[in-house]
């Protein structure tokens, strides 16, 4: 886990023990077992207290449906280098998600790895 | 970095030119923690917090009121920041550097900016210190300050109950906080603080812990706008002329 997916992370986990970041619990995210997803941005909403990214995804289990991934906060997206302007829609980008536990669409995003390669977080491909 | 306002110098070399002290001991007494500040880290990766973060040890009454609240929220959103509240004292001190937080200092106010939720402590000194029945009791209390040497002491009262925090408290909690400024051989500027909360009702025991923080050269805090997004939603409804339900939103 490089720095930036360590600090997006621990922020979060920093959260779900009552102090001043408690946003919410992460005990439905999985993040011992991350994994990507590729899909097209419909929505890359950078917020606090945490974004919300809407990508158009495809399988072969599924099929073709909109999931809705939580992100971190605006603020700390910001700083490791992420841009609203490398998430437009209809990009098709690649994220790594700590999925969720029950095993439903959705997940929190550790890690961006935009339209034209940008890695932020511990990415370095879609596969 | 000023180390001392001009009247504070002016007065401490007047007085130690009686006393033949030299001014240099003078100059350093009350350092300026002006500036922003984050998560202390040590060259091992220790954070924050000294080792294992304590704990406050609860009476009965108190337990049972942080078990309740724990129960009905666990696994949930229904937090103070979902719900774009900030975490009050202890918590906005001790949870403050995972987002930054940015102090301003002035001789009469300390103003302390945590980025998480955009909370903000005043700390009076001397005659801007408000009697506290006149201070209306909130999150993060009445803070008064004082200087021993190069030492901020911060003593906060004034505060209501909490038990939305990993730091449950009554409204007769009192905190008192040290704060002192240090360098790494690195060069790098510290903040340490002990904090030291006391309840005749909540708290078995004073509760205390420390926690450090490292500056950020040139550092900016961010705003913290929270509902943001639900605006935009509203307003977009009610410019396109789907909001029917906005009058009684």
């Amino acid at each position: 886990m490089n720095k930036s997916s360590f600090v997006w992370a621990a922020i979060l986990l920093i959260g779900t023990t009552g102090g001043a970041q408690a946003h919410h619990s992460a005990a439905q995210f999985d993040f011992q077992n991350t994994v990507n997803v590729t899909g097209v941005v419909k929505v890359a909403q950078f917020a606090n207290p945490h974004g919300k990214f809407v990508l158009s995804v495809t399988d072969e289990k599924r099929g073709t449906r909109d999931i809705e991934f939580e992100a971190h906060s605006r603020n700390n997206m910001y700083r490791q280098g992420l841009r609203p302007e490398m998430m437009k829609v209809g990009d098709t980008i690649t994220i790594r998600i700590a999925p969720m536990r029950n095993g439903e669409d959705g997940g929190y995003v550790t890690a961006v790895l935009t339209a034209d390669g940008t890695a932020i977080g511990n990415i370095t491909s879609a596969d | 970095m000023r180390l001392v306002s001009i009247p504070q110098t002016l007065l401490l070399t007047a007085g130690l030119a009686l006393s033949g002290l030299s001014p240099a001991i003078a100059q350093t007494a009350q350092p300026d923690f002006t500036g922003v500040w984050t998560n202390y880290r040590a060259a091992g990766g220790a954070g924050g917090f000294g080792g294992p973060r304590a704990q406050p040890q609860l009476t009965q009454e108190a337990q049972a009121k942080s078990d309740r609240y724990r129960q009905v929220t666990a696994g949930t959103n229904y937090t103070p920041g979902g719900y774009c509240v900030g975490g009050g004292m202890p918590s906005s001190m001790l949870g403050s550097g995972g987002y930054p937080m940015e102090i301003i200092q002035r001789p009469e106010q300390i103003t302390i900016v945590y980025e998480a939720h955009s909370e903000i402590r005043r700390i009076y000194f001397g005659e801007r210190v408000p009697d506290p029945e006149s201070v209306f009791p909130e999150r993060n209390g009445r803070s008064v300050g004082r200087w021993e040497g190069d030492t901020l002491i911060v003593e906060t009262d004034r505060l209501v109950e909490q038990v939305d925090t990993q730091y449950p408290h009554s409204d007769q909690a009192k905190i008192v906080e040290r704060y002192r400024m240090t360098t790494e051989s690195d060069g790098r500027k510290v903040l340490t603080a002990s904090l030291t909360m006391t309840d005749p009702t909540f708290l078995k025991e004073p509760f205390t812990v420390e926690k450090k923080w490292q500056a950020v050269p040139n550092g900016r805090v961010m705003t913290y706008e929270c509902t943001e997004p639900e605006w935009l939603e509203l307003l977009d409804r009610l410019i396109s002329g789907t909001a029917e339900d906005a009058a009684s939103e």
